[in-house]
Order: structure tokens, then sequence, then C-alpha cells
């Protein structure tokens, strides 16, 4: 900070990071990868005007000169009165980020997961004998922010995962399933239950035939539903509906969806992988409803934004690492769950469709428009249980229609990093094949 | 920017050839096939216009260095963003930990030349901040000059220089540079509530000589164009049909749903649908598909992969023959052919892993008109917005972002919301016209969590029959 000049707003980030990756395939390591990266980014607002610079190196002499190039980089930016760095508030520590005994694990014992997990896959079913990933891997990272506005704030973590995409073969066929699950600690992580979900995945498709058009009700199991979520996170943002670019600019106070989605941003909430005391410029986190029983009660924002509009930061400026700004994103960005369980949903789901994964989400919707269109598989619902696998079927629709149409969230809420989702059931879909 | 915080000194100057060839001793430390260094020295510039603003002006410095020791198709590696002894030692015997075999040898390291090279004629880096914001204004003008129906324009320029080094235990030192620039224009246009977007994004292994082949001007116009058009679509049919792919398209369509597949990794898991099938017709005898990373300033091309092996030009398909995989290093040495110099990384702080560089379909004897003309019903994709593909089973869907009818063989009204669905064999097997009229198309491959900068092409052509996602009647 001492390099900060008259007049001029100076933050940076610092973060480190080391990170493991063991892969296995044909019951050996295929992998072994180790990672040690640190770096700070650096913020610099002059008359409104900001810039931004970065170095991998944390030496003085680079974070000087970053300073500098950030200041000269601010001299070629718009003033723009809403570019303000935080004022200084405490957040509450969390503690559970971060487990020691974790952050300790030998390099052994992450090999004998991962060799495990892969005979796991391949040893259960007959027609799961290969795998085309087998991963665990982990994180011990750490990050910091001071400002010349008395931000000062670090904390640490530890994150784990396991990942699994096996290949189901029977004759000609081929189907791949995948599974992944991330904790902070290895005792959190069911990596059997990665392993079994993998294969069930691959091998229920086995089989799997075009269907006929039909318009059925649709139930979005939690991996088709996370990909819905990344196409509404965007759209939520403070930024998108400042610059005229988000289909929810105009619906606040209204009933978008159906009284079944209540939709939350909660950077706090534990059970979310996203989880920390501050957000990636320092705001503490919290809890947005951004959905309550279907209606729209705003939006999230960053310091930039909330400045902009006149309100309070809802705590979700992220970044992408220490080489980027930070700009509105999501922390643990979760659709509440519901009271009914898998097999209730699938009752009430018969004659329908379970949807397994969508495909072409990033480039079949439009986030702006809300209009999608994406490919998918699944399998049939007949009285209550799994049938029929189907495949190359597209489900068209737009994204206030869906959220209309949803009629039961269940009970079984599940994690991708930061979106988390429940199986959904959207009353009636039209799924198109031939 | 002016040229403030670009490294002035070589990268070979970095790290000696006597550090080099103890690190990779180190590596060497308990056997394994071989050892490789990969040393890396980026900056690079990002400037953002949104909203009418200069909202950004960022840029860094990287640097690095990653250790990898191979064994069979195994691998250990080990990566740092300090460059001092200590810091590559130990990063070298990380990547050695799972071995148990006696050390294994490092030979003389010796400058290796590259028969192609890449070259910026007017470095990026030395040009003016000023300039490079000039040209983002000018997209913006242009874009909003173009309809009073656009709403908000996004352009983005960026350049890079990646200065890479490359030492191997057979001995292999290669230095590369690489100097990479972006220009991209995103428009949004909206009509009585109706909002479309539109993207055009050209790019090059260049430097701003790469502008005048590829004005600001005009990226804005195309990027406009589109998000205009768009707004009088009306939604795409659904249903089995002919599809007509402007050049360019094409290319996109043969890297994600044959390329993929034929990624030596992929492969080697068994997990490619064109597994065991080389010297089979599984595309039509139209289709001749090569990947080439030799074309002078392509955007996927480079003078060596990340590997150390020379750019190649490998032919894919012939007559709609399979010929062959892409290769890296551990796949080659696992089937006992040379590298096709596809093992590329997006960074030090990755593993090298096969990929694809520029990847082209190459021209027929047809002319565009000749294609379109003979083609009763079906959509015209201008511009695809992206797809997926499950290369295990071939499945692919591609979303697309400039779509038009096709009714008696001309193109007709515009349509939204279109999506190919379809296998790779089916699909390449239906392409029943090539055209003359090649182009191409810049893109960000990811895969396995890395991006590399790709480049795809075709000319103009025919699909016979394919199932084509919509949600209009």
């Amino acid at each position: 900070m001492a390099a900060a000049g008259p007049g001029e707003s100076v933050e940076a980030y610092a973060e480190r990071s080391t990170r493991t990756e063991v892969n296995a395939l044909r019951g050996e390591v295929e992998g072994l990868t180790f990672a040690e990266s640190q770096g700070v980014g650096v913020r610099l607002i002059r008359d409104g005007r900001l810039g931004y610079a970065w170095a991998a190196d944390p030496s003085a002499n680079e974070v000087r000169a970053a300073v500098a190039q950030a200041r000269e980089n601010a001299g070629f930016a718009s003033a723009d009165e809403h570019n303000v760095l935080p004022e200084a508030a405490a957040a509450d520590p969390i503690d559970e980020l971060y487990h020691a005994e974790q952050a300790a694990m030998s390099t052994d014992r992450k090999v004998a997961l991962a060799l495990d997990l892969e005979r796991r896959t391949t040893s259960t079913d007959p027609r799961v004998r290969k795998v085309e990933v087998v991963q665990y891997g982990d994180a011990v990272s750490s990050a910091a922010i001071a400002s010349t506005s008395g931000v000062a704030a670090a904390y640490e973590r530890t994150d784990c995962w396991c990942m699994v995409v096996a290949l189901a073969e029977e004759g000609e066929e081929t189907q791949t399933g995948y599974s992944y699950r991330l904790g902070r600690a290895l005792d959190e992580l069911d990596w059997e239950g990665v392993a079994d979900e993998a294969i069930e995945r691959a091998t229920r498709m086995l089989g799997a035939v075009k269907p006929s058009t039909m318009k059925v009700p649709v139930l979005l199991d939690p991996f088709a539903g996370s990909s819905f979520l990344g196409v509404l996170s965007g759209a939520l943002s403070a930024e998108a509906v400042q610059k005229g670019r988000s289909l929810f600019a105009e619906l606040v106070g209204q009933q978008v969806g159906s009284e079944a989605f209540t939709l939350v941003d909660d950077g706090r909430l534990l059970e979310g992988p996203a989880a920390s005391p501050f957000d990636d410029e320092g705001v503490p986190t919290g809890r947005t409803e951004l959905f309550t029983r279907g209606t729209l009660n705003g939006f999230l924002h960053d310091t930039y934004t909330a400045h902009r509009g006149g309100t309070a930061s809802t705590g979700n400026a992220r970044r992408a690492g220490y080489r980027t700004a930070p700009g509105v994103g999501i922390s643990n960005f979760y659709v509440e769950p519901g009271a009914k369980d898998l097999s209730e949903l699938l009752v009430e789901a018969s004659g329908g469709v379970l949807i397994q994964d969508v495909s072409g989400v990033h480039s079949g919707a439009n986030p702006i428009s809300g209009e999608f269109s994406v490919g998918a598989t699944g399998l049939r619902i007949d009285g209550g249980t799994l049938g029929e696998p189907l495949r190359e079927m597209t489900i068209a629709s737009t994204i206030p229609d869906m959220l209309q149409a949803v009629a039961a969230v269940g009970s079984d809420l599940r994690f991708f990093t930061a979106v988390g989702v429940p199986s959904i059931l959207i009353g009636e879909m039209t799924v198109a094949g031939v | 920017m002016t040229g403030d915080g670009a490294p002035t000194a070589s990268i070979g100057r970095m790290l000696d050839r006597a550090l080099a060839h103890e690190i990779l001793r180190a590596a060497r430390s308990h056997g394994g096939a071989f050892a490789e260094l990969f040393v890396e020295e980026r900056t690079s510039v990002t400037i953002r216009l949104d909203d009418g603003k200069i909202e950004e002006l960022t840029s860094g410095l990287d640097r690095g260095a990653g250790v990898r020791v191979g064994q069979g198709t195994s691998f250990g590696y080990a990566f740092s963003n300090r460059l001092d002894r200590e810091a590559l030692l130990e990063a070298a015997e990380a990547a050695a930990a799972s071995l148990r075999g006696a050390p294994g040898e490092v030979v003389d390291l010796r400058e290796v030349q590259p028969s192609v090279v890449h070259v910026a004629e007017r470095p990026a880096s030395g040009m003016p901040a000023a300039d490079k914001v000039a040209w983002l204004r000018e997209v913006d003008d242009v874009a909003r000059s173009f309809s009073p129906e656009v709403r908000q324009v996004v352009a983005t320029y960026g350049d890079s220089v990646q200065r890479v080094l490359i030492a191997t235990s057979d001995g292999r030192w290669i230095e590369e540079l690489r100097p990479r620039i972006r220009l991209v224009a995103q428009v949004v246009a909206a009509r009585d509530g109706v909002i479309q977007t539109g993207f055009h994004g050209p790019a090059g292994v260049a430097g701003v000589e790469f502008l005048d082949a590829h004005p600001p001007a005009e990226t804005a116009s195309i990027a406009a164009r589109r998000a205009v058009t768009m707004l009088g679509s009306s939604p795409a049919p659904a249903g089995e049909m002919s599809a007509v792919l402007a050049p360019g398209m094409g290319g996109v369509l043969f890297h994600e749903a044959v390329g993929h597949p034929l990624e030596s990794d992929i492969v080697d898991k068994e997990a490619s649908v064109y597994r065991g099938r080389v010297g089979e017709v599984l595309a039509s005898p139209l289709v001749n598909g090569i990947d080439d990373a030799t074309i002078p300033n392509a955007w996927g091309s480079f003078s060596f992969d990340d590997e150390g092996a020379p750019a190649e030009r490998t032919v894919l398909f012939e007559d709609g023959v399979l010929r062959g995989w892409l290769y890296d290093r551990l796949r080659a040495e696992k089937d006992g052919v040379a590298s096709t110099g596809n093992g590329r990384r997006q960074s030090y702080a990755h593993q090298p892993i096969p990929r694809m560089t520029n990847t082209f379909i190459l021209n027929g004897t047809s002319t565009s008109e000749d294609v379109l003309s003979s083609t009763e019903r079906g959509v015209y994709v201008a511009a695809l917005a992206g797809g997926q593909t499950n290369p295990a089973t071939g499945d692919f869907v591609f979303g697309c972002s400039e779509a038009y009818l096709i009714e008696d063989g001309e193109i007709t009204s515009p349509v939204r919301g279109a999506n190919l669905i379809g296998r790779a064999i089916e699909v390449m097997s239906a392409i029943d016209g090539v055209a003359d009229d090649f182009d191409t198309w810049e893109g960000v491959c990811g895969k396995d969590g890395q991006s590399v900068p790709v480049g795809s092409g075709s000319p103009t052509l025919r699909i016979s029959r394919i199932t084509v996602g919509g949600t209009g009647a």
C-alpha cells in the first residue's frame, strides 16, 4: 500500500496454492501432478479510472512494478464514478474451511486412493472394465486482500475432489457415465459413491434409443439442472442488469417462477464448496434470497454495481484468479431443496422422462433472451421407476417458462463446485426426438 | 504497452544450459523413459470496452517452469512459478517421486532449429496502449452506427507474447517466441422485446499487421449484422433435414465431432468411436481432413509443440478414409511411432496432452452456388455458437448462432435456436457437397481443464440429412 500515490485507491489481492492431482488408469498411476503457484493482482483507481496489473512473483520489486503498470493502465481507462474500493468491514472467520490433517495428507495415500477408485470403478459391473478419467485431487490455498481503504483480510482453505468418467460397453455400443464429488477433507468425500454413481450412469444408458417427440413431465436430475443454473447465474448479476443484458432486468417483485422455486446465494453456507468469509474484494459474504417462492427479489452485487445501483454489495465480487480484476459472480448458488425424495418425484413424473445430461447449454442457451435449445440424454419414467434409456433428444424452451413450470423440487440438494441443485420436476415440456 | 514490463532478455538467458542439464539429471534420478523441462514467460495485455467505456486495461507477466518425467503412458509432473535452482530441483524431485529405478542419462543439450517460424512483423508489445484503445472505440462506433437497434457493444482486445524454452533428456534445446493477437466484438441488438447477440473474433499468431487483414471496423460490422439480422428470426424448425454449413463452420464441426475422438489419449483409453478403424471409409469420399500447425501465422500454429516436437501437417482423412491419430510423445512412444507434434499445454502449470492445432476440411470442386441451389429444404448455418461431443459414442450437439432457412435452393428467412444433433461417423458420411470457398474460424478449445488456441476451417459443405433441434414447427 506504500506504493499508492496521493488521490489513488489501491488494492492488492494475493493468492497461493499447492495442488496435487493423481490420475489412475489400468491399475496404474497415469499421472501425478504437483502444482505450486502464487501471484498478486493490483487494482488501482485514480479519478474514477481503473487499472489492473498482476505479477506471478510476489517479490517487492515485481509488486512495485505491477502498481506502476496498473497506474499506467488506469490512464487509458474511462472515468466512472462508481469505480470505488469497499470500506473495511470485519468478516467472521469460518474455521471449518481449513483441515490441517487434509493439508498434511501424504502423497502415498492420495495415490492409493486414486488406484482404489479406479479398481472399484472397473471391477463392480462386468460391463464397466474401462475408464476415461479417474482422478483424485486436492488443494491447499490461501488468499489475502489489503487496500488503502483499510481492508486487511486473509483466510486459508483445503479442498479435495474425486472424479470418474466410466465407460460401459455392450456389443458395439459404448456409453459414458460421469460422477464428481468434492469436500474439504477426505472423510467428507464419499469416493466409493463416486465410482458407483459413474457406473450406474454409464450402464443405465446402454441400449439408448432415439424417442419420438413427446410433451411430458420432465425430471431434471442434479447434473442436468446444474447446467441451467449456470445460465441463471449470469442473468441474476447486477452487472448484466445494469448493462442491459439480463432477461430479469424489469421483473423485480414479480412472480417469475412457480411457488416451488426458491433460489439462494449464500457465501457462508458450510455445505457449499464455495464458502468463504469474505468475497474477492474483502466484503463479508452473506445470504441473498434471489427468488422466494417464485418471486424475484433482486440481484447479486459487488461494490461497483452496488454503488451504481445505490444499494449495498451482497458480497459477490469474484475473480478467476489473481490475473483478473473482480466482477460480480456467485458464491454457493443453489435451489432451496423441497420435501420430496427422488422416489416420490419419480412417481409424480410417471409417463415422463428423467433428463440425466444436457449438452450444449453454453452454446444453445441465450443468457440474454433466456431462450434455449439443448441436447439431452435420459430415461423414460414408468410407474415410478426408470425405464428405457433415450438419446439424441432436444429440449427447448425459455428460462422464464421453465421456472413457471417447476412443479416440485426434491430434497436431494447436491453441490457441483459453486452451483447446488436438487432434482427438479418440470410439469410438462416438449422433448423432441424423431 | 510501451514496452514496460516486457522481458528484454531472451528466455535462454533466464536459465542457462548447465542448470537445465542439472534439473533434467535430478528428474531422471529414479529412471523413467525421459525427462523434460518446460520454461515459460508470458506477457499479456487485455483491454475491455463495455457499455461505451474502456472498463479495464489489464496487463501482467507470468513466469514458471514445469518438469515432467515420463514412463510408458504414465508421467510425474511438477511445476512452480519460481525459477531459482532450489525450486526447480524440488520440482524435479517431485516429478520423479513415483519412480523407483536407477538414474537415467541426460544427453548434452543442443539447439534445434525450427523449420517454420511465425513472425510478428509489427509486434503488438511495441504499440502504445492508446492505439489499442482506439481500435476498441472504432469497434464500438461502427457497431453502434450499424443500426439504432444495436443496444450494447462489448469489445475485447488482447495480445500476448509467450516465450518458451524446452529442454529434454534426449538432448533437445528449443526456444520459441509466440506472439498472439485477437480482437473480439460482441453486439447485443433489441427490437420489440426480442434480444439477440452477434459475435466475431478473428485471431492470429502475428503482430498488429493482422489487423490490416481483419480491420476492427469489419469485425464490428460482422458482429452487428449477425445480431440485427437475428432480430427478424423465427424459431427454427425441428426434424431431419439438409444442412448447408457456411465456410469455416464445417471446420468447427469437424474439430469437435471428429478431431477430439482422433486425439491419441482418447484412442489409447479406448474411449474413441474411431479406435481400431484406421484405413476404413468413415466419411464421405468428398472429405479430406488435416491438422496443420505449420500454416503461417494461423491461430493454432507454432514452430514446436509444447514437448519440443516440430510442427507438422497431419492427414486425418483422405477421400473419406481414416488415416491416423493426433499424437503426443507418451502415446507415440507407446505405439512406436513419431509424435505428430500435437502435444500442447495451456501453460507451464499444465502437463502436455494431445490437442488439435489448425483442423481443416479441405476444398472440394463444387461451388457454393451448386451446393445451395441443389438444396430443396434445409437450414443454412452461417455461424455456430459452439458444441459438445461425446468421443466414445460420437454423439454431438451444436448450437447455431446465425442460421437461415433454405427453400428451393435459396437462403431465405433467419431462424433462431437451431441445434445440429447427430453422430460423428453418420454425419461425416452424409456430406454430399464440398465447395471451393475455404475460410477459417478461430476459437479457444477446452479439454481436461486446459484451454489452447485452435483454428478450424472448411469450405461451404452440405450434410444431406441431420437432426435439427428447434422450437418451431
